[in-house]
């Protein structure tokens, strides 16, 4: 006769063993169930923000990571109901040791699936690698030092976030090479911890107008292209389950640079959260979609203009990526 | 019990269930998936002695 612990690891719709348990509706689920479910939440959240019309070019920023793996994957599968061109773009930062392996599986996705995949290097864009610039940086201020420092991995120490310059450029260069590719939409893998994350780190600093960009609203300015984000309502966790489960071939190494420590510390908090009160992080979210939909004055969104040196859309006369790339010509 | 994690063998006794295992190993149940016998398994299956419990991190970041 089953324990209870082992009937809790059945599925929940049959009797085959359970891959994972979903705490946030204490159900377990077997790989096919799982997979069904996971299939169908990614669907519906597509038509509840309306992400994708029908016929619509969309360009999916694909890393190599098994965020971005699982959704062009999903898209992919989408794409078989809802007519859409798929088109997947490739940042390479240049970030030795790690990168080539998640460039050479993103390479090996696109061409399974017959996807047009891009590589948009920042050597050949921006003239350096990141490694290049935070090198340079690090002999620039060699004293300044505000504790954001990297693992033990041979890629030293700084006196700034490596996150947000390579974020800053990453997202520039995809916006710009989706406009190029003449993409309607630019699907990137954020899923529902990095969302609960961003709530919640611009809530503690302060910063309601970068909270309202996450729905990424079309009417933002010349230039961008509206960037979706499918996996907003899957947790981590499951995207990791997801791959596995269909037998995806992926690259759990991390980025040998250091994420900021805040970012770092609210990841924490709220798993820890999330273990103690299953559904935070759909709390989380929720709370912020309901804001979003309120009526009324929304906090400032940020005006787009032109940037006066690249024509590139951005929030002040010279756009971030042109002060930080300046910053690294110097 | 058999544990690997991080890629490497540790020894630990335990009789209960993966959660109280995690537990155990001060590792957050968000942040990695685990293999029971190489097979994918919820926190709530309980572990025997002659198992092998695999840890796997997938959240990184910290
Ligand atoms: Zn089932
Ligand atoms: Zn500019």
């Amino acid at each position: 006769m089953a324990n209870p612990a082992g009937k809790l690891s059945k599925c929940f719709k049959c009797d085959d063993d359970a891959v994972i348990r979903l705490h946030y509706c204490e159900r377990s689920l077997c790989a096919a169930h799982f997979v069904r479910m996971f299939d169908k939440r990614f669907r519906s959240t597509v038509r509840e923000f309306r992400m994708i019309s029908k016929g619509e070019r969309v360009a999916v920023g694909l890393s190599g990571g098994k965020d971005s793996t699982v959704l062009l994957n999903c898209l992919h599968e989408l794409s078989k109901d809802l007519p859409m061109e798929l088109v997947a773009i490739t940042i390479d930062e240049g970030i030795a040791g790690y990168r080539n392996a998640t460039l050479q599986i993103a390479k090996k996705q696109a061409k399974k699936l017959g996807i047009e995949h891009r590589v948009i290097s920042f050597k050949k864009e921006i003239g350096k690698t990141l490694d290049a610039i935070l090198r340079e940086q690090d002999t620039e201020h060699p004293t300044r030092n505000t504790g954001h420092t990297t693992r033990n991995t041979g890629h030293g120490t700084r006196n700034f976030l490596p996150c947000s310059w390579c974020g800053v450029l990453r997202r520039g260069l995809l916006n710009r090479a989706a406009r190029e590719l003449e993409a309607d939409k630019l699907a990137m893998g954020h899923n529902l911890d990095d969302m609960a994350q961003t709530v919640l780190m611009n809530i503690f600093r302060n910063e309601p107008s970068r909270t309202s960009r996450l729905l990424d609203p079309p009417a933002k300015g010349p230039g961008f292209v509206r960037r979706i984000r499918p996996l907003l309502r899957t947790p981590e966790k499951e995207t990791a389950v997801y791959a596995m489960v269909r037998g995806m071939d992926m690259n759990y190494k991390e980025c040998p640079y250091a994420q900021s420590a805040f970012r770092q510390l609210v990841r924490s908090q709220l798993n820890d959260m999330e273990e103690l009160h299953p559904g935070t992080k759909y709390k989380v979210l929720g709370s912020f979609l309901a804001m979003e939909k309120a009526p009324g004055e929304h906090p400032a969104r940020a005006r787009f203009t032109a940037c006066s040196s690249c024509g590139e859309p951005g929030s002040s006369a010279l756009c971030k990526f042109c002060e930080m790339t300046g910053k690294a010509a110097r | 019990m058999r544990l690997i994690i991080d890629g490497r063998k540790k020894a630990v006794s335990h009789r209960g269930d993966i959660a109280s295992l995690l537990k155990k190993l001060k590792v957050r149940r968000e942040e990695v998936v685990v293999k029971l016998n190489g097979r994918l398994a919820p926190e709530t299956a309980s572990v025997r002695a002659n198992d092998t419990v695999e840890v796997l991190r997938v959240v990184f970041g910290g």
